[in-house]
């Protein structure tokens, strides 16, 4: 399996076939003598900006303790929870358990305000 | 038969859709200056635009992505960045242009200045993103667009020579201002294969849910719907050549541009030229504050959707929004439009080879187009019009500056 190319990047769902976001960034474990572990995947724009740049991914990770949504954010989710990687990351996790959705619910808190909405 | 109909209805509505402040703009001004002979920039521009189109549709109908997914997945965010930076940065222009062209529309309607209308026009657009769902705004859009036709009425009532108008789908340099020439037959181009209008097809085509038996309403639609479109671009051409032209109008306003339909129309001729420009330019800068949604969603991985429940798909709305809002505060700054309009042409040319590059590949990527990939001459053909992307991008901004 190339790492880059058929996971970094792709979207990722969760055990219901939820939509949790895009792989953002990888962790990867090196090891003596062997080549290196995929250890997990990161889901968040915190985790997307230190790809660019780490001053970034700081920036953004301190936008997000602002409006207090950081807790477990850059959301780390080890590889043993991974269940398949074909055209999407496909989770044993449910979205409920990550913390992936925090900036959506934080929004929807605003937008639910806005009137006549569906 | 159902089927049918929809079919029928998306080309009826590509029609209505099609001219915005950049096509009426550069054909008012290449009529009124060159004549006929720039009706084959607006013909190449839209099969160019048509095949991008149908290349779209067919990763969204067969691989389930739209093209910022696609690219994301297939290239990694660090090269999206690049034509996602540039397409955000010229939507962001085109919108403030067609704001400005639905404001100055509104002021040829009811003589309130222009400025007045941008936040009104803003907010109208908000409402329409904010209720609507993507079959109220594709018809509604594409069928209050019918009254674009206008161009198409005013040339069949003032029946050119046939003779002169096929000659002038026929390339040839002009024996005066070759430098503007070149700079219109650019410009033309980035006003019609605008980036956002890939993404919004491709969107779109998801959002209607597309799958592998749709492909040929796709074809259909991307080349019947632009090619009939382009028609009305054409009409705006060549009323623009006959009643212009000969008195050396040369359009730098809107207000000279309707003096188009004065022969045709009479007193009509600014109410039917302002409907015109108005609705195309309010349908258009819907579609570009949507597909910036669509944009931002796909390229970042959330939940998108103009059918969805505005709750579920609060970072989606947010994005629009804030977008539409973007385009709001340039436009009350006091940009002449019809400049604007003209700057994002040159600077969508600019970025179009990076546009087109990725196309190369994914139709040959069976993850992405299955079975469908680019046969030799699908490619050939995409090959060209990357080095014919790349040569217009080197030339426009000199030509900008000699032409402009």
């Amino acid at each position: 399996m190339n790492v880059v190319r058929d996971v970094l990047d792709q979207p990722v769902v969760d055990r219901n076939g939820r939509a949790m976001g895009r792989v953002d960034g990888i962790v990867i474990e090196p090891r003596d003598g062997r080549p290196p572990r995929l250890a997990g995947i990161l889901i968040g724009p915190a985790a997307l900006g230190h790809r660019l740049h780490p001053g970034i991914g700081r920036f953004v990770s301190a936008l997000e303790a602002r409006l207090g949504v950081s807790a477990g954010r850059p959301v780390l989710v080890d590889f043993e929870a991974v269940d398949a990687v074909d055209s999407k990351v496909k989770l044993r996790l449910t979205i409920g358990d990550t913390a992936v959705d925090a900036v959506e619910r934080w929004l929807r808190a605003w937008v639910i305000k806005l009137p006549g909405g569906r | 038969m159902r089927k049918l109909f929809n079919v029928v209805l998306g080309v009826v509505t590509s029609i209505g859709g099609f001219v915005e402040v950049g096509s009426i703009s550069t054909a008012a001004q290449a009529g009124s200056e060159f004549g006929f002979s720039l009706l084959w920039a607006i013909a190449a521009a839209t099969l160019f635009l048509a095949v991008l189109a149908e290349m779209a549709g067919r990763v969204a109908a067969v691989g389930k992505r739209s093209m910022a997914a696609a690219v994301r997945e297939r290239f990694g965010f660090h090269f999206q960045m690049v034509p996602l930076g540039a397409e955000l940065v010229i939507d962001l222009l085109l919108l403030t242009a067609e704001l400005g062209g639905a404001a100055i529309a509104a002021k040829m309607l009811t003589g309130i200045g222009f400025q007045w209308w941008i936040v009104p026009v803003g907010v109208a657009i908000w409402l329409v993103l904010w209720f609507g769902n993507f079959t109220v705004i594709e018809d509604g859009v594409g069928l209050l667009g019918i009254i674009t036709l206008s161009f198409v009425v005013a040339v069949w009532r003032l029946q050119p020579d046939p003779g002169q108008i096929a000659h002038g789908f026929i390339p040839r340099l002009p024996n005066h201002d070759v430098m503007r020439y070149a700079f219109l037959s650019v410009s033309i181009v980035g006003a019609t294969v605008s980036p956002y209008l890939l993404n919004f097809y491709a969107s779109g085509a998801l959002e209607e849910k597309w799958t592998e038996q749709d492909l040929w309403i796709n074809r259909v639609t991307a080349f019947l719907g632009m090619g009939f479109g382009s028609m009305v671009a054409m009409g705006c051409l060549v009323t623009a050549a006959i009643v212009l032209g000969p008195q050396h109008v040369k359009v730098d306003s809107y207000e000279q541009a309707a003096l188009m339909f004065v022969p045709v129309f009479g007193r009509w001729a600014v109410t039917l030229f302002a409907l015109s420009l108005g609705v195309g330019c309010f349908g258009a800068a819907i579609e570009i504050a949507l597909n910036a949604g669509y944009v931002l969603g796909q390229a970042f991985g959330w939940t998108w959707g103009i059918d969805k429940k505005r709750r579920d798909v609060a970072r989606f709305v947010t994005a629009f929004s804030t977008v539409l809002l973007l385009g709001i505060g340039i436009a009350l700054i006091g940009f002449d439009p019809l400049q604007v309009t003209l700057t994002s042409a040159a600077l969508t040319v600019v970025i179009m080879p990076v546009i087109v590059l990725p196309f190369l590949v994914l139709m040959n990527e069976q993850e992405y187009v299955g079975a469908h990939t680019s046969g030799p001459m699908g490619n050939g053909l995409l090959a060209a019009l990357t080095i014919l992307g790349a040569i217009m991008a080197l030339v426009v901004i000199p030509l900008e500056v000699f032409g402009g």
